[in-house]
């Protein structure tokens, strides 16, 4: 079993000198209250305007060529801005998406009207992307989705409906998983395609469906015999199942997989160090090396992707320890009652906790439940 | 270098492919000829030197670059001490002292001790395959200057411990025993992090052993009418030891990587806190999917399993380690977390 390495990369004097640069960047936005800071940026707190001043700063399509208005730096590189815009709790939700995988969806399979049409606003941080994959009736089992694309005289006539679309009422484009043949008896996987769907489009309808802390990211979107063009298709008819799981790759393997509440950790540690100091140690100690770890496995798999490396199974990996990871950290922080019990909190650490704790439940469902990272791990161990 | 280590890497395994056996590990006794010849096996390659320097007739290869070579010999489960004399050796080379051939142990801990013109009193404890050799290092630090010292040859009062893990231990009760050589250590030769970095490496082999011991056999064992792999409840549990052996695998990579300075000691700590406990559910799973066969000794799973649980306690256990990085983060920083980790 030696044959899943995560490889040592180091940071460089540059990559931490671009780090230092990010945090001088969010401190500054901080203290002049442009921006607020919350758990689980990535997911609900959008910033429309936030988003427009990293694409100016160029930390958004980092590592997009310079003809789509890219920068042509590296994974690592984006790798550094993404870990700083967590871990500060920056809103972010916005242009994540687009940011992490729909853009690189689109450099790597669309044609290019779509590149240049696109890529170059994603950049700018003036366009947002919504994921199209789950429906009511398909969630983990993905490739059972309903949504039908059927090709007219000018294009394609789309119908269906995919949910827990997390931003699609911000989001200008969603990329939509739907099928294009009827699968095959012995593939499922054949006959399924991707379009780059325009959301302001006649006949798409969204829907918000609050969660269960009340927050509004997640919708329902309707495609009602939606017409898309003819260069509506993304990559190649009936390839959208290998196409979906590369994005599946760029999707699972960052670090939102275990720096989603560090901002909690970080005021928790700053509220009580002395009371760490004395009863506290060993949980910081093992929450440290958690973190450590995962940063050292997810900058390798950042490493990987600049190599053109596909690490689906890598990605699953890391998932999954950082999901465990986060669990952990909150059941750690609840135990830490029992020293100085949670009504004593200062406010605003009680309500990121509880936040925490309400939210902590999604994380091993988004981007692919525990459960079915364990069966892509057991895929490649030869076990099914 | 790395040329030259890759081809010491094929040849070990090659050798432990060849001497090493589940029978061999039964008997681990000095009488047993096949032990005698494995070792001279071992010895004629350079191992145990590795890490020598040259000037005492060792290869020079550092003590970081070598971890891939201690993960084999425990991959394979080679009831010998050649981690240990490894590591003894190149504490010694260190040291300025002329390692000796043969075996070396060392002592994981000691009470008591005291030295009296050139001869060493005291308890000297948990000292792993004492019966196979007369060297052994002990690390000291006497009036705060940290020493090596030397032991050829040993008499006292030697006590075999029941040791419920895998390979022999023994305390010795020591009177004023000759000291073959001593001298201070250099700073940057800290034993406890060499042994606790030493230990998870092997660990991390046994494991990558464990891991595809219970693969096989799920993948042949049938119930129910059809092979244990084929049930999702134990797919998810060996993808479960596959995702602790990658985090150990990552953290060991780091040290081989970048060593051992005063920066990066919080990676030792790291890579012993994520190896123990990969150990402990790794030891779990793996017992649970083998069934009653794996709690026999007869099946080599148990040789792994055993020795596992034996290493995670050495050179401080989670706790220790965990404390260890709260407390180094905690107390001598006012940074705050992120500035810390980054």
């Amino acid at each position: 079993m030696s044959k899943f390495n995560f490889p040592f990369i180091k940071e460089t004097n540059e990559l931490s000198n671009l780090r230092k640069e990010v945090r001088e960047f969010i401190t500054t936005c901080i203290n002049n209250n442009e921006i607020t800071q919350s758990p689980d940026a990535w997911v609900f707190s959008a910033d429309p305007s936030f988003s427009k001043k990293l694409g100016s700063k160029g930390w958004l399509g980092m590592s997009f060529p310079k003809e789509y208005g890219g920068h042509q730096r590296t994974a690592l590189e984006r790798y550094v801005v993404t870990e700083e815009l967590l871990s500060s709790g920056a809103p972010v939700a916005a242009h994540w998406i687009a940011d992490r995988q729909s853009g690189s969806q689109i450099l790597r399979y669309g044609n290019e009207k779509q590149k240049s049409s696109i890529i170059p606003r994603i950049t700018a941080g003036e366009c947002f992307f919504a994921i199209g994959m789950s429906e009511p009736d398909s969630g983990s089992d993905l490739a059972s989705v309903k949504t039908k694309a059927t090709k007219t005289k000018n294009g394609w006539k789309l119908e269906g409906r995919k949910i827990w679309s997390t931003g699609a009422h911000l989001a200008h484009y969603m990329i939509v998983l739907a099928r294009t043949s009827p699968a095959s008896e012995k593939n499922r996987h054949e006959g399924l395609s991707q379009f780059l769907v325009d959301l302001s489009l006649p006949n798409v309808k969204i829907t918000g469906i609050p969660d269960m802390t009340g927050q509004r990211h997640f919708n329902e979107t309707l495609f009602d015999n939606v017409e898309l063009s003819d260069d509506s298709l993304l990559g190649e008819e009936g390839k959208g199942w290998k196409q979906v799981v590369g994005e599946l790759a760029l999707e699972r393997s960052g670090p939102e997989r275990f720096l989603s509440h560090f901002t909690l950790l970080d005021s928790f540690i700053n509220e009580f160090r002395n009371s760490l100091i004395h009863s506290g140690t060993k949980i910081v100690g093992k929450l440290i090396s958690e973190i450590q770890t995962l940063r050292r496995m997810s900058f390798s798999v950042a490493s990987m992707l600049q190599n053109g490396e596909s690490p689906e199974t890598q990605a699953a990996f890391v998932k999954e320890l950082g999901n465990k990871f986060e669990k952990m950290m909150i059941e750690t922080l609840r135990e830490f009652s029992n020293i100085v019990p949670l009504h004593e909190w200062p406010n605003q650490l009680q309500n990121l906790f509880e936040d925490a704790t309400l939210r902590i439940p999604s994380n091993s469902l988004r981007g692919g439940t525990t459960e079915i990272m364990k069966g892509i791990i057991a895929r490649q161990l030869g076990l099914r | 270098m790395i040329e030259e280590l890759e081809i010491i890497l094929e040849t070990t395994s090659k050798i432990l492919q060849k001497h090493v056996n589940h029978s061999l590990r039964q008997n681990i006794v000095s009488e047993n000829t096949d032990i005698l010849n494995l070792w001279n096996e071992i010895e004629k390659n350079g191992l145990p030197k590795i890490s020598v320097k040259e000037k005492f007739g060792g290869y020079e290869i550092p003590f970081f670059s070598i971890l891939p070579l201690i993960k084999i010999v425990n991959n394979h489960g080679t009831p010998l001490p050649l981690s240990e004399t490894i590591l003894s050796n190149y504490i010694l080379s260190e040291s300025d002292i002329n390692a000796p051939n043969g075996i070396v142990t060392f002592a994981t801990n000691t009470k008591n001790l005291q030295i009296k013109n050139n001869m060493i009193s005291g308890e000297i404890l948990s000292v792993p395959y004492l019966n196979l050799t007369k060297n052994l290092l002990i690390v000291h630090e006497f009036n705060n200057v940290k020493k090596a010292i030397l032991i050829d040859e040993i008499n006292g009062e030697i006590i075999h411990k029941k040791n419920f893990l895998a390979e022999p231990r023994y305390d010795i009760k020591v009177e004023n025993l000759n000291i073959a050589e001593m001298k201070p250590i250099k700073n940057n030769i800290d034993f406890n992090f060499l042994g606790a970095i030493l230990r998870s490496a092997q660990m991390i082999g046994a494991m990558e052993k464990v891991v595809d011991l219970s693969i096989n056999y799920c993948s042949e064992r049938k119930q129910f009418g059809r092979t244990l792999s084929k049930f999702q409840a134990i797919q998810h549990q060996i993808s479960e030891m596959a995702v602790e052996l990658s985090a150990s695998s990552a953290a060991l990579l780091t040290i081989t990587e970048l060593g051992l300075g005063e920066k990066n000691s919080n990676d030792t700590a790291i890579l012993k806190i994520r190896a123990g406990f990969a150990a402990g559910k790794i030891i779990a799973i793996s017992h649970q999917v083998h069934g009653a066969i794996g709690f026999t000794k007869e099946y080599e799973l148990s040789y792994f399993t055993r020795n596992l649980n034996s290493w995670r306690n050495d050179f401080g256990n989670e706790s220790f380690w965990e404390e260890f990085l709260g407390k180094r983060f905690l107390e001598k920083n006012n940074k705050n977390l992120w500035e810390y980790l980054t």
